[in-house]
């Protein structure tokens, strides 16, 4: 138990240094990105006088690290800023709704897309080389090689448009709130299950393979063991590590990467929130959005990993001598 | 196995069959509301305002004077009347009985205050230029408000259509709430706002024309993305889109109860800065203008022809204004063109640079297309597209050959002495034409409307002759369904929905 939890700290700290270099890198980048944000706030028709006069008031002429200090300030204190368009709204209130938005959408397309790609996975390797081997590694390699603004298109018109099943935009009216307008999750989950299902059914096949055709479970079904019986108590357990792996790296990009599908279908979530602070140049908003991304895709890997050494005993020891 | 695996899959069928559970919902009351989708706004306060989202601020806030769509002229709005004698000093009188969303009183005082602020530098008001002629405003009592000017301007009035001369109340902290709670006295006020998502707003109950807003509510999306704007109209789920492509506008148009409007134009200057090589000789603008083809660049810029949604001319002035002057239509001519190259010493044609903002509507296309024809007589024009911030603050008026956009302007007096006379801030083209400077003047200042055209057709022929600058106009598209009636959007940009109906 201890040896987990030192584990468990010391990960947590390498979690901060990794946060800390990473807010830098984040600052530093969107500080070198092109362009003029006052400039681009006001328009054409803004005198230069305009423009200094905005960059005074928001406080861009001061040296890049006193601005970076004050940011990282904010960040410690849950105190994110103001967003460069909107005065006197703190960007809090308006990220958590949405970041509350794309945890809704990743987390339904976890409940689609886990189970399914896992049973098809495990079917396929436990009838390697079958036909429903080769139909479901067929399904998985076309899935994935389309990407989710195509798959996208594709799910909008049949279930949008042609069968009209289905809301072709994942927008929430006004006045109503997502729970009272379930559908609009339907599709984009469905884009993301589509990018993660041959992802994850291959690897779960390969795993499950390589599990069936180690000696102990030969030699348990050559005891006379039920097949489901091996296949469920001894062969699942193992074949499932690298798959939680797979499931648990991409949980970051699960949650970041929903960007392309957010914006497609219009859904409210931090994704296209992001792209609408990418096309403004809203840096303090972009700051927040890939900060958060960040934290989540790091306490996602933490989790993996503390997972995976709960799972796999060796890795756990190996941990704990170090 | 078969058994595990299928009940499996009748697990997750049980998890994700509510998520199923019905389509699109129908509008559920009887209330008249429309439905927008617009871009995300930018800044919204009225005066460093950029122009997005002029469903919103429009509706909410007004303005002393409104263009009839109708007949192009000047209707009261928060001003009953006006007059001036001499261009000089105006005298408003303002609307008695109006209040402020706040339940404060619209009067003189606000005028005053709305006026001075554009002069304020800690705002960086974009009208700062345009109202730096203004010397003092009296307030002699609450409905009357006399303005002084530093000299003649007949046409002064026009310049409180823009969009950023919304009246605002002295008495209301803009600095603080101009983005997170706007306010006015607009035909409709605001009821709830998602920074970023949507804004809901209500009828003003207390608005001073008991027959106006015909509509109970305006619901306006942000979407970061047209197609998606695009889709939520085909889907129902609004009944407007702004700034539709022409793309989108072909493909919209084969869809049963929905229309794509070109309510007004927009130009793209192609200015020729006469400072730099090679177009400091007229002989080399003339070439270059020799070498375009009008309906060609209509047609391939804005997939309509000449005269539909697009038009062109050589000159400042819109081809829909009353003081555009129609002058022939050159033709397209490249042996000519040659010619006047080779005259002027480039015998071997010339390879000049000519930027652009690639992501501004029309700007690659148009750029890509004087590319194309320029090319045969001679022209090799290096293309160089930027953001449109970067292209602003970076490149433009320091550049040999640009392609900038310019709203319409109603009274285009304003934009002449800013952009065509020799010291303007915004003289693209380098101009300092002694004769073009005294006819700017002249129109500035000449009370006479005759004369004044005059004027306006004079300098149309230098320009025509030595100027150096092409005018494409563009359309600006909306696409509506057909229960939207009266959709009015005059060239000040701002739509009017008070008059807007629904069916």
């Amino acid at each position: 138990m201890n040896r987990t939890l030192s584990i468990i700290i010391r990960r947590l700290g390498s979690l901060l240094v990794t946060l800390a270099v990473m807010s830098l890198i984040i600052f530093m980048l969107v500080e070198i990105m092109p362009g003029d944000v006052a400039q681009m706030i006001l328009g054409q028709s803004a005198t230069d006088e305009a423009v200094h006069a905005l960059r005074e008031a928001r406080g861009l002429n001061d040296p890049v690290l006193l601005r970076y200090a004050r940011w990282v300030g904010g960040v410690v204190t849950g105190d994110l800023g103001e967003s460069i368009y909107m005065q006197g709204v703190s960007i809090n209130s308006i990220l958590w709704r949405r970041v509350g938005h794309s945890m809704i959408l990743a987390l339904t397309a976890f409940l689609i897309f886990v189970p399914l790609s896992m049973i098809f996975g495990v079917l396929a390797g436990v009838k390697e080389k079958s036909k429903t081997d080769s139909i479901i590694s067929f399904f998985g390699l076309a899935t994935m090689a389309l990407p989710e603004f195509v798959s996208g298109v594709f799910l909008i018109s049949i279930f949008g448009v042609q069968l009209k099943w289905l809301p072709i935009v994942s927008v929430i009216p006004i006045g109503e709130s997502l729970f009272s307008n379930l559908e609009i999750l339907v599709m984009p989950a469905l884009s993301v299950t589509f990018v993660m299902f041959g992802y994850i059914s291959r690897m779960q096949r390969s795993s499950m393979i390589q599990v069936m055709h180690s000696d102990y479970v030969r030699a348990a079904i050559l005891k006379g063991m039920p097949t489901r019986y091996v296949i469920f108590r001894h062969a699942l357990k193992n074949a499932l590590l690298p798959t939680i792996t797979i499931i648990g790296m991409n949980m970051g990009w699960l949650f970041g990467g929903l960007v392309v599908v957010e914006t497609l279908f219009g859904y409210p979530g931090m994704g296209s929130l992001l792209m609408t602070a990418i096309k403004t140049r809203d840096v303090p908003l972009i700051e927040a959005c890939v900060l958060l991304i960040t934290i989540i895709f790091s306490l996602s890997t933490m989790v993996t990993d503390i997972l995976y050494s709960y799972l796999n005993p060796r890795v756990r020891l190996q941990g704990g001598q170090k | 196995m078969k058994r595990t695996a299928l009940i499996l899959l009748l697990l997750v069928a049980m998890v994700t069959t509510p998520l199923f559970a019905g389509g699109d919902k129908e509008a559920k009351s009887s209330e008249k509301v429309i439905r927008i989708a617009e871009q995300v706004p930018g800044l919204i306060t009225p005066g460093v305002w950029d122009g997005q989202v002029f469903s919103m601020n429009s509706s909410m806030y007004e303005y002393l004077v409104e263009i009839n769509v109708g007949t192009g002229q000047l209707d009261p709005v928060l001003a009953t009347d006006w007059s001036t004698t001499d261009g000089k000093d105006w005298t408003f009188h303002l609307r008695k009985g109006v209040k402020f969303h706040d339940g404060s009183d619209f009067t003189s005082k606000d005028v005053q205050y709305s006026l001075e602020r554009t002069q304020d530098p800690t705002i960086g008001h974009l009208k700062k230029q345009d109202f730096s002629v203004v010397q003092s405003i009296e307030t002699p009592d609450d409905y009357t408000v006399i303005i002084h000017l530093k000299e003649s301007r007949p046409t002064f009035v026009y310049q409180l259509t823009d969009y950023n001369m919304a009246m605002l109340s002295s008495e209301y902290d803009y600095a603080k709430y101009g983005e997170s709670k706007p306010m006015g006295t607009g035909p409709f006020m605001m009821s709830q706002y998602i920074p970023k998502e949507s804004i809901a707003m209500v009828k003003n109950p207390n608005y001073w024309d008991p027959a106006l807003p015909k509509l109970d509510k305006i619901l306006i999306y942000f979407v970061g993305d047209i197609d998606a704007s695009v889709s939520m109209l085909e889907a129902g789920r609004v009944d407007v889109v702004t700034f539709v492509t022409p793309v989108i506008k072909n493909r919209l148009s084969k869809i049963e109860g929905i229309s794509v409007i070109s309510p007004y134009q927009e130009q793209r200057f192609v200015a020729m800065n006469v400072d730099m090589k090679p177009w400091d000789d007229n002989r080399v603008r003339l070439a270059f203008k020799y070498a375009m083809d009008p309906q060609i660049i209509a047609k391939s810029v804005t997939q309509m022809n000449l005269g539909e949604g697009a038009q062109y001319n050589e000159t400042p002035i819109m081809n829909m204004l009353s003081e555009y002057k129609e002058l022939p239509l050159r033709q397209r001519d490249i042996p000519k063109a040659k010619a006047l190259l080779a005259e002027a010493g480039y015998p071997d044609g010339v390879s000049v640079a000519l930027y652009y903002a690639s992501d501004h509507p029309f700007g690659k296309e148009l750029a890509q297309t004087l590319k194309e024809l320029a090319l045969p007589a001679g022209f090799d024009l290096e293309l160089k597209g930027f953001t449109r911030d970067v292209y602003l603050s970076q490149y433009w008026l320091n550049v040999p050959t640009s392609i900038t956009g310019w709203g319409g302007r109603i009274d285009p007096s304003m934009l002449l002495g800013l952009a065509f006379k020799g010291g303007g801030p915004w003289n693209e083209s380098h101009l300092n034409d002694k004769r073009i400077n005294d006819l700017i003047d002249k129109i500035t200042e000449e009370i006479d409307v005759q004369t004044r055209m005059g004027y306006y057709h004079e300098l149309q022929d230098i320009f025509y002759a030595e100027g150096a600058l092409l005018n494409v106009q563009v359309p600006y598209l909306v696409a509506i369904n057909d229960r939207v009636v009266d959709y009015r959007q005059p060239l000040t940009m701002i739509p009017q929905y008070k008059y807007t109906d629904i069916r």
